[in-house]
């Protein structure tokens, strides 16, 4: 038996338990992972043979592979995957560069028919064939189709982009198969058929099945050092012509086309058949490629620098000759500059940019650019400045921010000393944003007061606009909300009579969002006539920023019904569209209303979401952040401490209040928690200070309120009230009452522990149920000094019995409905559809005999299935 | 990864009898955990089977906590602790 084959069995049989699986009940993806040369290609070639082709019923095979090309090409494998389906994909991929349109032609081609899907090499992947796969596995379970990934698990980094892919893919729909090398004694088995030491076999090849192959093939004695000596040695048997012909296949990744081949030199199928026999090469249609990765590589990695040049300089003009492709741009580029031909990486590097940045593939374009960069030094200084905006702007879509603050400071330099204001203007206007992005406040008021003078000496035109409607928004962000109404009003006057309807809407959701923090409640009108504007022309990213702005606002102001109706259409809005920015946005702010609403499981989760994803600027962890070590902090939960510096830090930077204002508030509780009054203090002056200069009643209401429990503070400011106000007034009972109104469980227990000893009782009896231990603890040490007696011990929470015998997945829907939240909240949480959840809320309600959602949460806690402090 | 101490309170007691019904109790658990990461690396449990301090292996508390809700097993309070080998010197 073949190396490769060994020891594969259980691998092929949960391939195929996988297969009968998705065409059977619903989609799955199985994902083979393993060292380089382990025998992952094999293992699907096998499955295939041994299972696919003899199914009574026949399944459709795709296959596509991923290039190593230093900057790949965007949605490469789909081109291989298009030529083998229908005619309908074959013409979206050609005709459009639109997403959505493309990634759904593919959804619609796999539900037409059983398909094993297969992509190679994923760990090569474009940042668009990525998105195209997180695209797919999200919807796996509508497909009839067996996905199968396979990837190199042995050098991807910790922040390599596929860990987040994989990381993201649904737990329950993904089978993993990671390849192990083979056994000693498989290997010994494997020697003695052809007569070799085994032990010496074993040694060398640590049982990887493509340098055992290779190390059987050696005629040599002994055994080879390594696969690359192994590889080597194989070529320079071959005549001298074949292996002119195997450096030349080397140098293009995966395979190379036969007419290309024919257009570059003299090989003849003569040679061609030579290193077919010889099984170092393999024909795939009309193109012929090595039969391992790191074949090639051994022959690539042993050329000449001067010879290496001098192929892909070939590979290019014979490229040229035949034509240029679209799809190909990113090949020609990557020829070219591997041919160090300047003039050539020039012309397609910025346009490969472009069409990667149109696909959606930011990190190639962003490489590209560079790429051209490298060879720009005789570049006209305008070209080299556009080459750096591109750069800058695909750095900034990519999280690359130092990166895009270093390509705009060079492109403003560069205007300034060509002395092109509006240029400077404009640069100045974009890297005040990037500043913002990065928490950098001081840089970013600097850069647009300096966009603003700057424009202003020139006639009024649409950059003078976007500066002043940058200038608002600023202001509108720190909540300076007159200041804010005044630019806002300046942008909205200049776009008007611009007729640029982009800035007016721009300007329209600041100064609304201005008026609000002002108190105008009709600053909402405005903020939702710029949404619906922006829905109505199309401008996605300013309808996510309406939606996000809103969110935030409700948030902020403990409107907890209409953040969540605006977060959920938000959300939904820009999931569909991949605005995550805004999406991340939204997320931090439902995180930080469910832990103020007491739903602390279901906030943790919002929170570490944005904290793991990828590309969230710092200024949108923040929130996050601070959420999530609140929720330690109030559960008495280790790790809280080293958030809250993280958090402070970055909200500090910002200068504004909205991120300042919590940071302190939750740094405030956790030092009274600890006892340590002085430093309950210190934390929450700093944002009192802040606080007093602005006028959100519930940011100085919270700070104002810390510094009173800990007697720093006597009286009410003036202001709005707010329930921290009334309590601070000595009436525990009115905050606490408006507390329950608003929904703030945590912060009505805390009102409650100033009153008499049955508020008290329930103080203890709400934080116990929150799951709120440090504060019960003080609860209970009041109760105690006033001489209560028979108080709880602590939370009793049940046995592991599980009386109606639920299942795992009906206890997390019993949970998630414990927690108040719908079917499509709950869908959402658990990514599936509401529909399924409406299977398993029936399943459990039928268990628990109840007939009501609230019964069945009643029955779950009497009954001991969901323990008290669990729910939280 | 961090390494916590997981107090839990067991009124009825924790009852895990060594037989094949208690092994897959604890099957069950190991297998739930890994999902959210989570490895049991060990318990402590009193003479009278009401608390029980285990040893985990997590990303983060939240984790323990998802892990400890999927299980319907019961968190008091969840400390992170560093392991102090006494016989370090030999």
């Amino acid at each position: 038996m073949a190396a490769d084959l060994l020891e594969r069995d259980e691998f092929l049989l949960a391939l195929n338990q996988s297969l009968l699986q998705a065409t059977e009940e619903h989609g799955r993806i199985v994902l083979v992972s393993g060292d380089a040369g382990i025998g992952k290609t094999t293992l699907v070639e096998r499955f295939v043979e041994r299972f696919v082709e003899r199914r009574p019923t026949s399944v459709r095979m795709l296959w596509g592979a991923c290039e190593a090309l230093f900057t790949p090409r965007p949605l490469g494998p789909l081109y291989d995957i298009a030529q083998q389906a229908q005619a309908p994909l074959r013409v979206t991929l050609e005709g459009t560069s639109n997403r959505a349109t493309l990634f759904a032609a593919v959804l619609t081609e796999l539900t037409q028919a059983p398909t094993i899907l297969v992509v190679e090499d994923i760990h090569w992947a474009d940042e668009a064939t990525l998105d195209l796969i997180k695209y797919l596995a999200r919807r796996i379970h509508q497909m009839p189709t067996l996905l199968i990934l396979t990837y190199r698990d042995d050098d991807l980094s910790r922040d390599h982009p596929l860990r987040l892919v994989l990381g993201d893919l649904p737990a329950r729909d993904v089978t993993r198969l990671r390849l192990r090398p083979l056994s000693e004694a498989a290997v010994e088995a494997l020697a003695e058929q052809v007569d070799r030491p085994g032990a010496d076999l074993y040694r060398a090849t640590g049982g990887n099945p493509f340098f055992l192959t290779e190390a059987l093939a050696w005629d040599s004695a002994g055994v080879p050092a390594s696969i690359s000596d192994a590889v080597l040695a194989q070529v320079s048997r071959r005549s001298p012509a074949a292996q002119r012909l195997l450096e030349l296949v080397s140098i293009v990744p995966n395979k190379i086309e036969w007419w290309l081949v024919e257009a570059i030199g003299a090989e003849d199928g003569a040679t061609l058949d030579e290193c077919l026999d010889s099984g170092i090469l393999h024909l795939d249609g009309e193109a012929v490629g090595f039969r391992h990765e790191l074949a090639r590589q051994a022959v690539e990695s042993a050329l000449s620098p001067a010879r290496r040049r001098a192929l892909h300089a070939a590979v290019v003009s014979a490229l040229l000759e035949h034509g240029v492709e679209q799809a190909s741009l990113a090949r020609l580029a990557h020829h070219a500059a591997q041919a160090q031909d300047s003039a050539l990486t020039l012309r397609f590097a910025p346009t490969a940019a472009k069409q990667a940045s149109d696909r959606g593939a930011h990190r190639e374009a962003a490489e590209q650019y560079r790429t051209a960069l490298r060879f720009a030094d005789n570049l006209e200084l305008n070209q080299r400045a556009e080459l750096l905006e591109g750069l800058a702007h695909e750095c900034f879509l990519t999280g690359q921010m130092s990166g895009a603050i270093q390509a705009g400071e060079d492109a403003l330099a560069i205007w300034q000393t060509l002395h092109i204001p509006l240029r400077v203007g404009h640069n100045l206007c974009w890297l005040s944003r990037i500043y913002w992005y990065v928490g950098r406040k001081a840089e970013a008021d600097h850069y647009v007061d300096a966009a603003v003078g700057l424009l202003q000496t020139l006639p009024s035109d649409k950059e003078l606009a976007w500066a002043y409607s940058y200038r608002a928004m600023f202001a509108m962000l720190a909540e300076e909300a007159a200041d804010a109404q005044v630019w806002g009003s300046r942008a909205l006057e200049l776009a008007e009579q611009l007729g640029d309807d982009e800035i007016v809407i721009h300007a329209l959701n600041t100064r609304g969002m201005a008026r609000l923090q002002a108190g105008d409640k009709h600053g909402q009108d405005e903020v939702n006539q710029s949404l619906r504007l922006a829905l109505e022309h199309g401008f996605e990213e300013h309808a996510g920023r309406a939606y996000s702005n809103l969110s935030s606002y409700f948030v902020r102001f403990r409107d907890y019904a209409n953040a969540y109706d605006c977060t959920s259409a938000g959300t939904a809005y820009c999931v569909d569209r991949d605005l995550d920015i805004y999406t991340y946005q939204m997320i931090s702010w439902r995180a930080l209303a469910a832990l103020e609403e007491g739903k602390w499981a279901s906030a943790s989760e919002d929170a570490a979401t944005v904290l793991g994803a990828p590309r969230v600027p710092p200024i949108n962890r923040i929130q996050a952040l601070v959420t999530l070590s609140w929720i330690r902090v109030r559960r008495g939960d280790p790790d809280a401490d080293v958030l809250l510096d993280e958090a402070r830090d970055l909200a500090l930077a910002t200068g504004e209040l909205q991120r300042i204002a919590p940071v302190m508030a939750a740094r405030a509780e956790a030092a009274w928690l600890h006892g340590d009054r002085a430093r309950c203090v210190a934390e929450a002056r700093i944002g009192f200070d802040l606080a007093r200069a602005h006028s959100n009643p519930w940011a100085l209401g919270q700070l104002s309120f810390w510094l009173w429990r800990v007697a720093a503070l006597t009286q009410p400011l003036s202001g709005a009230i707010t329930p921290y106000a009334l309590q601070i007034t000595g009436d525990w009972r009115a905050a606490a009452d408006a507390w329950e109104q608003i929904g703030c469980p945590y912060e009505q227990a805390l009102a409650l522990l100033d009153g008499d000893e049955p508020a008290q009782r329930v103080a203890l009896t709400i934080l116990e149920r929150l799951g709120a231990l440090p504060a019960a603890e003080i609860a209970r040490r009041q109760l105690r000094a006033r001489g209560a007696r028979g108080l709880p011990r602590g939370p009793r929470p049940t046995t592991q019995a599980n009386p109606r015998g639920l299942t795992p997945r009906q206890l997390e829907i019993l949970l998630l409905l414990a927690e108040g939240l719908r079917n499509s909240e709950i869908a959402d949480r658990l990514s599936t559809t509401p529909k399924t959840v409406d299977h398993h809320v029936s399943a459990v309600l039928a268990k628990l005999e109840a007939r009501s959602r609230a019964e069945a949460v009643r029955l779950a806690y009497e009954l001991g299935v969901l323990p008290h402090s669990a729910t939280h | 990864m961090p390494r916590y101490l997981v107090e839990r309170t067991f009124p009825d007691g924790l009852q895990i009898p060594l037989t094949e019904e208690g092994a897959n109790v604890c099957r069950t658990v190991v297998a739930t955990n890994t999902d959210d990461l989570v490895t049991w690396i060990h318990s402590y449990v009193t003479e009278d089977k009401s608390q029980s301090y285990c040893i985990y292996d997590a990303p983060s508390p939240e984790a323990i906590r998802r892990a400890a809700r999927r299980n319907n097993l019961p968190v008091d309070k969840i400390i992170e602790v560093q392991v102090l080998d006494p016989y370090f010197y030999r």
